[in-house]
């Protein structure tokens, strides 16, 4: 039994780590002076320590609203986001954030940009230098240590960003569309070193993506997002046993499920519109070129 | 997107900002006891500003004049010599090093060469502020003919469109931008350049007025002179921003 | 055959990008001086090439008087804007509040004709040289604050999210993270403080009329003599040269440094 099937275990008998984020009716209202933007309207749900959760839905939803809320980056409007039992009142230190862009320091060499986090909270460098390493090497970038960003593909920036998320040990991971950016090929792999990664250290995990595949790959549960104002139309459990790899993506059971999400999105679960999803999906590229 | 952009906000604080500075000025000077040939009070320069109104505008029309043609003649011949240097490469690789050093070396300084060479009157000034303003808008214009998108220039090709017919429907469209924030530049320049040579050598105009102000410690009559050429530099600026703006909308429509 | 000789052709093109604005100086040059040699022209306009190198040599001691006067006020006036420039560009950038009430203020002053109040340095400040570096100062100082600030701005919102969410405070953002970031701005800034810089002090050399290679420059266009005015005119541009590689030298060091090349940022 892996340590993220025993969180699962825990949030079904309800134990002590059962609720370990906490997400209360939450809602955002961006005011940009001339216009107010409702992102999003109500969202509730809580995840068990050590699952893995992975937030989907179309771009210009609030996807990384939600997530920048988990984070302490961004302040609710209204409802309440309880940490380890702690109530939500800005960034800390047990929370790793990773973003869409590697946000790598162009000057710094890989092993100084994952060690930044260790600099930044003033921790003595000498005891993390070898887990430095020891990251490295497992997310396959022995001998690129002293490697700049910009000489690196984006696979192996995102590969650092990991790493750099992981050197001071938070206990929840928080992840937005880290893999979007990349080609097909290479998000397959980043993928498969993700679920390898999760197979050594269990953190709790948000992922938000709007690839419906990878939610299923990657997760122990799917939270389904729709349009905005957005809610949570579905909390969609995937059964696969870990450890996992790519290949369950063969399997009949992984394209039911698959299907059945795109369904959701698609349908915009109802929403009293001619052909929601499509419009929907539109919608949210349209916001995404303005921005 | 980081900020909410209040538009009171936005416009009202740099201008109480502005404001909040002339009167630290003014209670500087006047509780300060500052000599007036030395920094007059902001009210003393309103009030000149207005009683000599006639005399500074006299002065103002002629800077202004001499600055609008330095600036329309060096954007013609910039655009020109772009178009020029673009499609001759061997007028190119002849000129192009001479003139990215003139971007180099400090170019006031041949102001009284101008002077020289074509005397005293306002066609050596015209001349200098044309010259200083005539670079950025070459080299800015040669760039963006030589930037336009490869794949709007092959699409053109693949049309078997004339080198004419790509050159006027895809190169000058996509010149346009670098074009226009060059004239902006320019329109600065000219500016400038006339003040220089007014400097050295006039007998009208506000570069003159300021400069020969100066040894009578007229500090009023200067303040009211550079005000009133801020007022013409602004003006320039602005019509050439609107006509900025009305060539970008023309460029995104078309 | 007219195969090889195109071949060759080519060749001799092929170097062309040196070669031809140098033979065109150099025809330049020629017809410079043989021209005036047999159709001799008023020596107050136009001074043969010859004459511009004798002038050069016998002048020499006084020429270079004047060469490094005007070299230590520009350095002066140059290092003296980039510190008030980047300090102002950093503290304008310290709030919205403050970037609202100050940014547009500063690019105010820069669409205006600052060489106007050269005279009120002289007014205040004498006729010396700290009134030029005074006004080289103010003409330097608003490119660099205003490039300065913008880098600072730019520094993408992801990366200061990344920084919030170790919990880092606002002077690590700054020193770590933001300061960094806005060095390719910086650059872009200091490039044109630079050659701001030397207009203030070329400007207030022409208005003070002590010294300086500006100063030459005036004083031989007014005595009517324009062979040391040449001669002044190609040591400001030797100067001019220097000093703006060595800002590009810096330029390159930094950027070193910092790993990947510097996005150029469009100044004209
Ligand atoms: N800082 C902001 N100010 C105003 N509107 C914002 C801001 N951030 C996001 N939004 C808006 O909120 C909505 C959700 O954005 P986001 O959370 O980025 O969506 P997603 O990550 O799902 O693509 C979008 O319509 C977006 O335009
Ligand atoms: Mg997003």
């Amino acid at each position: 039994m892996t340590d993220a099937a025993g969180g699962f275990d825990a949030a079904l008998s309800g134990g002590p780590d059962a609720a370990f984020i906490r997400v209360d009716d939450v809602a955002k209202t961006y005011d940009t002076g001339r216009t107010t933007i409702e992102a999003i309207s109500n969202v509730s749900f809580q995840t068990a320590k050590g699952q893995f959760v992975a937030i989907l839905g179309p771009s210009g939803c609030g996807k990384s609203t939600l997530l920048m809320m988990c984070a302490g980056l961004e302040p609710v409007t209204s409802g309440t986001i309880t940490i380890a039992g702690q109530p939500m009142t800005g960034p800390r230190t047990s929370i790793g954030v990773m973003f869409q862009d590697s946000t790598l320091l162009p000057w710094k060499s890989v092993l100084e940009n994952i060690l930044f986090p260790i600099r930044i909270l003033r921790r003595p460098r000498s005891e993390y230098i070898d887990r430095a390493r020891a990251l490295i090497e497992m997310v396959g970038l022995a001998g690129f240590e002293d490697k700049r960003p910009h000489e690196l593909s984006g696979g192996m920036r995102q590969r650092v960003a990991i790493c750099r998320a992981l050197i001071y040990d938070p206990d929840i991971l928080l992840m937005d569309e880290p893999f979007s950016a990349l080609d097909a090929i290479t998000r397959d792999e980043m993928n498969d070193a993700l679920l390898d990664i999760w197979q050594r250290y269990t953190k709790t995990a948000l992922f938000v993506t709007h690839s419906i595949r990878e939610a299923v790959l990657l997760a122990d549960r799917v939270l389904v997002m729709t349009d905005r104002p957005s809610t949570i139309i579905e909390d969609v459990p995937i059964p696969f046993v870990r450890p996992r790899t790519n290949e369950i993506a063969e399997t009949v059971e992984f394209v039911r499920i698959c299907s059945h999400l795109r369904g959701l999105i698609q349908h915009g679960h109802g929403r009293g519109q001619d052909k929601p999803g499509v419009a929907a999906i539109f919608q949210g590229n349209k916001v995404e070129a303005a921005r | 997107m980081k900020t909410a952009p209040n538009i009171a906000r936005v416009l009202g604080l740099p201008i109480a900002t502005g404001i909040t500075m002339c009167v630290v000025w003014h209670v500087a000077v006047t509780s300060g006891g500052v000599p007036q040939y030395l920094l007059p009070a902001p009210t003393e320069v309103a009030r000149k500003l207005i009683t000599s109104l006639p005399e500074l505008l006299g002065h103002a029309a002629i800077s202004g004049l001499e600055a609008v043609a330095s600036f329309l003649l060096a954007t013609a011949l910039g655009f020109a010599g772009a178009v020029a240097l673009v499609y001759a490469p061997l007028l190119r690789e002849i000129f192009y090093p001479s003139i990215v050093g003139f971007q180099l070396i400090p170019k006031v300084a041949l102001a009284p060469l101008f002077i020289v060479w074509l005397g005293t009157d306002s066609v050596s000034r015209i001349a200098f502020a044309t010259f200083l303003s005539f670079f950025p808008v070459l080299i800015s214009t040669m760039t963006g003919l030589q930037n336009a998108d490869p794949n709007a220039v092959r699409l053109s090709r693949s049309l078997t469109a004339s080198e004419w017919q790509t050159f006027v429907s895809v190169r000058i469209p996509f010149s346009l931008p670098y074009f226009f924030s060059a004239t902006k530049v320019a329109a600065t320049l000219a500016v400038t350049g006339i003040v220089v040579a007014e400097f050295i050598t006039a007998n009208a105009g506000l570069g003159f007025l300021i400069l020969s102000s100066t040894p009578r410690m007229e500090t009023l009559t200067i303040f009211a002179a550079i005000l009133m050429l801020c007022f013409v530099g602004l003006l320039l600026y602005g019509a050439v921003s609107l006509l900025e703006r009305a060539g970008r909308r023309w460029f995104k429509g078309a | 055959m007219s195969g090889t000789a195109r071949k060759r052709l080519s060749r001799l093109l092929g170097a062309r990008r040196v070669v031809a604005p140098l033979v065109f100086l150099l025809a330049l040059f020629i017809v410079w001086e043989t021209w005036l040699h047999y159709l001799p022209m008023s020596r107050a306009v136009i001074a043969p090439p010859s004459a511009i190198f004798a002038t050069l040599v016998n002048g020499f001691p006084i020429l270079m008087k004047h060469t490094l006067s005007t070299l230590i006020e520009i350095v002066q006036g140059f290092l003296l804007a980039a510190v008030v420039g980047i300090a102002i560009g950093a503290l304008i950038t310290i709030s919205t509040w403050t970037r609202q009430a100050f940014y547009p203020n500063i690019v105010f002053f820069q669409l205006i004709p600052k060489v106007a109040v050269a005279p009120l340095f002289v007014l205040w400040l004498g006729v010396g040289t700290p009134s030029r570096v005074a006004f080289a100062v103010f003409m330097a100082f608003f490119a660099i604050a205003i490039a300065t600030a913008t880098g600072l701005e730019n520094t993408k919102l992801e990366t200061i999210r990344l920084c919030r969410s170790l919990t880092a405070s606002h002077w690590q953002t700054f020193t770590k993270v933001r300061f960094p970031f806005a060095m390719p701005h910086i650059f872009a800034g200091l490039k044109v403080g630079m050659a701001m810089a030397m207009i203030g002090i070329i400007v207030g050399e022409f208005v003070t009329g002590q010294e300086g290679l500006g100063y030459v420059i005036m004083f031989a266009s007014s005595a009517g003599e324009s062979a040391p005015l040449y001669a002044a005119l190609l040591l400001l541009a030797a100067l001019g040269l220097a000093l703006y590689s060595c800002v590009l030298l810096a330029e390159l060091a930094v950027q070193r440094w910092y790993g990947a090349p510097f996005v150029s940022e469009g100044f004209a």
